[in-house]
């Protein structure tokens, strides 16, 4: 007989949850209860009615106390519902949190199956495999990391500026990239906004002004993100400062530069429906207010081919030696607010693809219908400055498609649709205005008055019918609908005609976001933690999302995202120190062969290759504790704290055994 | 090279402008056309309800005497045909029940020979290998438009021809998988490498009104206007078809369209196989132009395509 | 007069049969109305075919069967491809005349070609034309 050093056994508390008729009702609770009395580790057993409520944690911590118990467990629901709420239960009696287990009776058991006498016997070969596992549980205690209260924001949109603002306002530092020349988006790009008919220009550019002179928002425009490595509270960013060879501080925007340029370029701010020269202020409001040099149109910097602009410059702000540099910084928490772009209307060769300069989406009508846009406001067709008599305007294009562009619906084309006829009958009263839509989705607050004063007060024809073609005839546009309300099929004469094209993920975000590794939904939107609970949060941690990034939505509601995208960061940097579940798969170096399955294993990219080691290592705070790593691992050198190898066997032996 | 080639029931009687212009055209290019021996009619529609199997017995049989005969590819210029034959052949091979039943209909196929009165009976299971190519596919793919540029005897001119690619050649497109049918551009390159200048128009793949100009003329009659009248509108001066019954309704129908549009102006209509034939040199008496309604004579005349090679 | 609609099992047996013989999801169908839109023949429709599509939704297989909509479609198949739920509208009128009764009189028929148009028209036209639309 060999001397073993005899392991003192654990006096382990069962509690069997009724959860009223939830598990009672198929499982004879009390008959498990009885039946685990005398298993090997079990001290304790006892079956109540409701554990989760305040009398049943009542009843653990106070057993606990009497029965000097060192691990428990509570057979009863899920444990996503209530582990939390009995490991805080077990602290509060002297137990470590880790010490507890949550035998899951409810969902895989008594909700999936009928017979009482099969599901009580499977009841209790769940709770047994569960005491053989809590008898090898050892305590454990969070990891605890700083958290570095500085917050990036990438995008300058209504959605960043709003985040940025809420973050700084709270006193926290926040460093807000945007790859434009300009802050603003493509709200600045709007004329009027539903359903107040604001200005959009008027009340974005304040917002803009605040952002700009807030003492704790370091603005970076012209700035590209291009790698963010570290973990959440602990980020470290590499940003690509683009070149402007325009010194921001020393330009006084006198615009002689632009008088003499010789290069003409189509003007994206205006969506190709004018023109600007390569050295250039996108918009009269642009923050920063400053002249950009566009490098790629201009004639030549290297060597000098021009070099008007720097000739007649004044304050000698141009400066042709500028090159690209990289900014390194530290943050603790990202908001993703990167936007959204339009369907290409190529796609829709029905409607004539992009053969016809009448054919225009929301985004270009916005500047035509705007007053510092290509028209002055005036509304004017592309292609000869006609003032169009009638103008067609097509809902749902490319958006609804289950078999050809997009399947989603997006959420903000009804009311545009209706906003922009309304503009269109104000500013020209002979105009006829048609709709073609399937439904008028106009949820939002005092949504489905403005559409109906549009139908009403404006006398906008709408005809429920989706177009079929679209195609020239000489000078006019003709529209082929129908109106499945009267049965009649329909042909209309435009001068014009609008699209509202599907709102699609960022063009050139992909990338970003795939260095990121972000996660996206099949479309492109980066995805939130829970579609209901956690809209803001990404499921990786220290990223948050607001605006159309995540998704089509209105400015009232990308208002709302940003503001809980800040809240959200406040939590996390309300935090003294940021704790994280101890539940991870460290390294055991002795058995660690340095094969590095467990790397490739890794979807948190936490683990990586010691190289002068020649072993593995484990960034705890990165790990999810998902257990990829340790199934992978060929030696068993990775082993999940409180579920090792060994504890799973003795799982599987618990239940098999009979 | 050789192909086999099926004309389907039309082109050998009332259509043989299309058949004859092929083959001379294809001699031009080296390509000789090898009809399946005994060939039938394909059915001309391609049964849309699932219990019509029986449908499928036809076109399949066509397939499967070209698997006989070792081909791979069969080749067609009449799209009603290409269709069905297209269309018969994916769902054998998309449906192994469908397979099975067409396969177990054509066991008990009889083939008499008419000259020897000998009779075949027993015939291998088509296995769903054969490729069915519309002569357009042919051309770009495997001859290949530098050859027929290379071989061009006379100059057309930019002639501006109206491509008309109907219904049939490109919907339903998961099934023909031939072009985007909103906006093709296959019988366009076709017809710039033959020396005509496509003509770009919104009508090109709108219905010509197929049988209903039988069953109800008046209906017909309007589509086919519309057509002709955009093509007219876009400066066409011709409009190339790929389709006996398409042909019939632009250009026999030509009278009833003058009849009840009054402002409409006729407007010739060729197969696109003459204009290949004609561009590479072929007799004008072998192009099949008294089949036409509508003249088409001045389109193939010396003066408007001088030859550019002897 | 209020159309009093089939419940349950009666309903479902028309439209089961429907979407039985056409291969088509009739209830994929959201009204959008695009297939009456593009049609070259709805004009002369009693029904539009996007209206076809509802009354099959709606189990009234009287309407349907009675309609001369069926025998004005040519089956060119612009409703399929423009379709946003990729419904092969013409595969479910092809449906409904199949179900017709299969003794009843030929919608159209042989013996309504004059005799010289007969002799002019392709016979492509002629066997197409009959198999759709007579018995």
């Amino acid at each position: 007989m060999t001397d073993k050093p005899i392991k003192k056994e654990k006096r382990i508390g069962l509690f069997v949850c009724h959860c009223g008729v939830n598990i009672a009702g198929i499982v004879d609770v009390e008959r498990v209860a009885k039946e685990l009395q005398d298993y090997p580790g079990v001290s304790f057993s006892t079956n109540y009615i409701y554990m989760c409520s305040d009398p049943g944690q009542q009843m653990v911590i106070d057993t606990i106390k009497e029965k000097h118990l060192d691990g428990i467990i509570v057979a009863a629901c899920s444990p996503t519902l209530h582990e939390k709420t009995f490991q805080e239960a077990a602290r509060l009696a002297g137990l470590n949190p880790y010490q507890i287990e949550i035998a899951n009776i409810r969902e895989q058991d008594s909700w999936v199956h009928t017979d009482k006498e099969r599901a009580t016997k499977k009841a209790v070969k769940i709770v047994k495999s569960h005491v053989a596992k809590a008898r090898l549980n050892e305590n454990l205690e969070p990891i605890k990391v700083d958290v570095n209260r500085r917050a990036l924001i990438i995008g300058g949109g209504i959605s960043g500026l709003q985040a940025a603002m809420d973050i700084a306002d709270h006193g926290y530092e926040v460093i807000l990239v945007e790859k434009n020349p300009s802050i603003g988006g493509k709200m600045i790009q709007l004329s009027e906004t539903f359903p107040t008919l604001d200005c959009s220009q008027c009340i974005l550019t304040p917002k803009m002004v605040e952002v700009s002179r807030h003492p704790r928002i370091k603005l970076l425009t012209y700035h590209e993100v291009d790698s963010i490595s570290g973990f959440v509270g602990n980020f470290k960013v590499r940003i690509k400062k683009k070149p402007r060879y325009v010194e921001e501080k020393l330009c006084n925007l006198c615009g002689e530069c632009e008088k003499v340029c010789p290069q003409v370029v189509s003007d994206e701010f205006n969506m190709g429906l004018a023109f600007r020269k390569a050295i250039y202020m996108p918009f009269p409001q642009a923050i920063p207010g400053t002249y950009t040099l566009d490098a790629e149109n201009c004639l030549g910097l290297n060597p000098v081919r021009c070099g008007k602009c720097k000739d007649v410059c004044d304050k000698k702000a141009i400066d042709y030696d500028m090159k690209e540099t990289i900014v390194e910084e530290e943050v603790g928490a990202v908001v993703v607010a990167t936007g959204y772009d339009l369907y290409t209307m190529q796609a829709l060769g029905e409607y004539g693809g992009e053969k016809y300069e009448d054919v225009v989406n929301g985004l270009e009508f916005e500047r035509i219908l705007s007053a510092s846009g290509p028209t002055g406001g005036a509304i004017r067709r592309p292609s000869d400055g006609k003032v169009p008599g009638s103008i067609v305007f097509v809902q749902c294009s490319g958006s609804r498609d289950t078999e050809h562009h997009l399947p989603y619906c997006s959420k903000i084309c009804c009311m545009y649709t209706a906003k922009h006829a309304m503009m269109y009958r104000h500013r020209v009263p002979d105009g006829q205005a048609t709709v073609f839509y399937i439904d008028v989705r106009t949820g939002g607050k005092s949504f489905d008055e403005f559409y109906q004063r549009t139908v009403e007060e404006d006398k906008v024809l709408y005809i429920r019918g989706k177009v079929s073609k679209i195609f020239k005839e000489g000078d006019t546009l003709i529209v082929w609908g129908v109106d499945t309300l009267t049965g009649k099929k329909v042909e209309i004469e435009a001068d014009m005609v609008v699209l509202a094209m599907a709102m699609v993920k960022a063009d050139g975000v992909q990338d970003l976001l795939k260095k990121l590794k972000i996660s996206t939904d099949i479309h492109g939107f980066v995805a939130e933690a829970h579609p209901k609970l956690r809209p803001v949060e990404s499921l990786n941690a220290g990223f948050y999302l607001a605006g159309c990034a995540h998704g089509p939505k209105d400015i009232p509601e990308t208002v709302a995202q940003a503001s809980a995208a800040a809240a959200k960061v406040g939590d996390l940097f309300a935090q003294k120190e940021l704790s994280h579940e101890p539940t991870v798969v460290p390294v055991n170096d002795e058995l660690c062969s340095g094969c590095g399955i467990c790397i490739t294993m890794c979807p948190y990219n936490a683990r990586t290759l010691d190289p002068d080691r020649g072993v593995a290592v484990v960034n705890e705070i990165l790990c999810e504790g998902c257990g990829a790593c340790a199934a992978a691992c060929p030696s068993g050198a990775a082993q999940q704290r409180n579920q090792t190898d060994n504890q799973i066997f003795s799982m599987l032996r618990a239940m098999l055994r009979e | 090279m050789k192909i086999h080639y099926y004309p389907g029931c039309t082109l050998k009687q009332k259509t043989t402008a299309l058949d004859v212009s092929t083959r001379e055209a294809m001699k031009q290019l080296d390509v000789e056309l090898v009809e399946p021996e005994g060939w039938s009619c394909c059915g001309a529609e391609y049964p849309l309800t699932e219990e019509k199997i029986v449908g499928l017995a036809a076109p399949i049989r066509v397939l499967r005497q070209v698997q006989e005969e070792g081909g791979d590819v069969l080749v067609t210029t009449c799209s009603f045909c290409f269709a069905v034959l297209k269309r018969a052949d994916k769902a054998i091979k998309d449906d192994p029940l469908k397979h099975k039943r067409i396969n177990a209909y054509l066991r008990d196929d009889i083939k008499i020979n008419p000259l020897t009165k000998e009779r075949k009976t027993d015939f291998e299971e088509y296995k769903g290998e054969v490729r069915v190519l519309h002569l357009l596919e042919f051309l770009r793919d495997r001859v290949g438009y530098p050859r027929i540029r290379e071989r061009l005897k006379r100059d057309l001119k930019s002639l501006p021809v109206a491509p008309y690619y109907g219904c049939r050649m490109l919907r339903p497109q998961k099934e023909m998988a031939v072009d985007n049918p909103d906006s093709p551009h296959l019988f366009e390159e076709y017809l710039e490498a033959v020396g005509c200048a496509a003509v770009d128009y919104p009508f090109k793949q709108e219905c010509c009104g197929s049988y209903i100009s039988v069953s109800l003329p008046a209906a017909a009659t309007e589509a086919s206007y519309r057509v002709l009248r955009s093509a007219r509108m876009n400066g066409a001066k011709a409009v190339a078809v790929t389709c006996p019954l398409c042909f019939y309704n632009l250009d026999h129908r030509q009278d009833a369209i003058k009849e009840a549009f009054l402002d409409f102006q006729g407007i010739p209509i060729v197969f696109f196989t003459q204009l290949l034939a004609w561009a590479l040199g072929v007799d004008k008496a072998l192009l099949g132009l008294g089949e036409h309604s509508v003249p088409a004579d001045g389109l193939f005349s010396e003066k408007s395509s001088p030859e550019v090679r002897p | 007069m209020r159309v009093k609609l089939k419940s349950g099992r009666d309903q479902r047996k028309f439209i089961q049969r429907i979407e039985e013989l056409s291969g088509e999801n009739v209830f994929a169908c959201y009204q959008c109305g695009r297939c009456s839109a593009g049609c070259p023949m709805a004009s002369e429709m009693d029904l539009l075919p996007n209206q076809i599509i509802r009354l099959v939704q709606m189990g009234l297989d009287d309407d349907v069967l009675r309609s001369k909509t069926l025998f004005l479609c040519a089956s060119c198949f612009t409703c399929e491809s423009r379709c946003p739920k990729g419904i092969d509208i013409a595969r479910v009128m092809e449906a409904v005349r199949h179900i017709l009764d299969p003794k009843g009189k030929d919608a159209f028929g042989p013996g309504e070609i004059p005799p010289e148009l007969a002799q002019e028209l392709p016979q492509q036209v002629l066997v197409s034309l009959f198999r759709k639309f007579s018995k």
